[in-house]
């Protein structure tokens, strides 16, 4: 195994002490099959116990380490140091989000965004336990399985500008889901999110940048769910207006 | 949060860049840049013009592209003013689609006086 | 006293585009309306001439050949190409075509939008030809 000297450039904020976040470098020998994550674990372990940032499951499914690396939003875990031939990484916290130590950023807004979207089955019909299983054809499952592989990692809102500009939007993630299942053939609930989801906040408020879409370390595509349900909520929405619509 | 009409003039939008997609490039060289080079001259004379214009399925197309590339643009740049930092969001939309109002009404009245 | 203390990073509301690559092509993406705006205007002026009569629509088509009608023209064609591939390259993300089991794959769908692009401008080009 080979070892390289990695700069890692950490922007470091320590709320008690400091009135705004400063670069700090660390010279990380690392070895050649590393990622982000265990350059970062090194410094923690060998280096400066002080800095703070997320991981857990190191394999690409937690979605906690998502963080900025020379710029664009990445999970640590999936960031292979070989991809960096200048040795020199720049480390941030998710862009978008206040920062609430080192690496660590506030996720209070997304929190509530997602559930304000309902992200579970509203069923068609209860069923009992006798009644047995909801039934679904692997077709149907198809309609919305890609949605489904969201890990909240939150790189899509740190690079979403609209979501930058104006935090009332909500957001790529929590929008796919509730696509996810309003295409859930289980589901009725596309109108007990329409508040949310079709509000000027929801789905209006993209602007279809696609830059979610770019970054998704799952490619759950994102900005396609946002413009598939303005389709289908706009129909909705004009068809409202129809004799015998429901408005 | 509440259900938002925003709806409308995005179909209008969605609808306009799918119809652009396909005719803009050769109309802007047709109507644009061919009388330049010389070409088309005798389609483009008013003889021609006046008789092609004249016909109302043609009148009827031409009204459909022009509706909806103005309500595209004016959805667009409704955009386009937020992404610029202008955050008068009623106020651009209302001369936005006042804009496109009329340039639908202008495009409905010279073809039915043509 | 709470030790909380939550940093945020100002973004500029008038040049944040300028902070990464793809947020420039989206703009000149979205920039491709204002041509659209500014062609249907000019179109829309050649309709109203076309009714006021023949003098006036020479005016119009005088005014097109201008330099500054060609100029116009030739930038506007320019973002009408910027229009219709990223509108094309886009088209798979918004209609996602279920059959059975399967999508039906991105490339099919664009492949096919080009293929009708092509016969719209061939049909377009045949009749200012022929006409």
């Amino acid at each position: 195994m080979s070892e390289r000297t990695i700069e890692l450039e950490v922007l470091r904020y320590r709320p008690e002490q400091d009135q705004e976040p400063f670069f700090q470098t660390y010279k990380v020998p690392c070895e050649e099959e590393w990622v982000v994550l265990d350059a970062l674990n090194y410094v923690k372990e060998e280096m400066d116990r002080t800095l703070s940032y997320r991981w857990s499951c190191h394999m690409f499914v937690c979605g906690s380490c998502g963080m900025m690396i020379d710029g664009e939003p990445k999970l640590a875990c999936k960031a292979f140091l070989k991809d960096y031939p200048t040795g020199k990484i720049r480390v941030e916290p998710l862009s978008n989000f206040p920062i609430e130590r080192d690496l660590v950023v506030v996720l209070d807004d997304f929190v509530e965004k997602l559930e304000s979207v309902k992200p579970y089955i509203i069923p068609k019909e209860e069923r009992t336990v006798e009644q047995g299983e909801y039934l679904q054809t692997p077709a149907q499952l198809k309609a919305f399985k890609q949605y489904t592989l969201c890990i909240n990692c939150l790189c899509c809102y740190a690079v979403c500008p609209q979501y930058g500009l104006d935090e009332s939007f909500v957001g790529p993630a929590a929008l796919a889901l509730a696509h996810r299942y309003n295409m859930d053939s289980r589901d009725l609930g596309r109108a007990a999110r329409d508040d949310v989801v079709a509000a000027a906040e929801g789905i209006w408020h993209c602007s279809f940048v696609g830059a979610c879409s770019q970054v998704c370390p799952k490619d759950v595509d994102p900005a396609g769910a946002i413009q598939q349900a303005k389709f289908a909520h706009g129909i909705d929405y004009l068809t409202s207006f129809l004799p015998g619509g429901k408005r | 949060m509440a259900r938002s009409a925003k709806a409308v003039p995005w179909f209008l939008f969605a609808a306009g860049g799918t119809v652009l997609s396909f005719i803009l490039p050769v109309m802007i060289f047709t109507t644009g840049i061919a009388p330049a080079l010389g070409l088309f001259t005798d389609a483009l004379s008013y003889d021609t013009m006046s008789a092609f214009v004249g016909n109302w399925l043609v009148k009827l197309v031409l009204f459909g592209i022009l509706t909806l590339a103005c309500w595209h643009a004016a959805h667009r740049l409704r955009v386009c003013a937020h992404d610029f930092g202008i955050r008068a969001d009623t106020a651009v939309a209302v001369i936005l689609y006042g804009l496109a109002t009329v340039g639908t009404a202008t495009a409905a009245l010279a073809l039915v006086s043509i | 006293m709470n030790p909380r203390k939550p940093y945020v990073r100002p973004i500029s509301k008038t040049s944040w585009f300028m902070t990464q690559s793809r947020y420039k092509v989206y703009m000149l993406h979205e920039i491709s309306s204002l041509f659209v705006a500014i062609y249907s205007a000019i179109l829309i002026i050649g309709l109203v001439r076309l009714g006021e009569g023949e003098a006036a629509w020479q005016g119009w088509l005088d005014a097109v050949t201008s330099p500054i009608g060609v100029i116009f023209h030739l930038i506007a064609f320019v973002f009408a190409l910027i229009h219709t591939t990223s509108w094309f390259k886009a088209v798979p993300q918004a209609m996602r075509i279920q059959r059975g089991e399967e999508i039906v794959p991105g490339k099919l769908i664009v492949g096919a939008h080009y293929g009708v692009l092509a016969a719209v401008s061939l049909f377009v080009l045949i009749l200012a030809g022929v006409a």
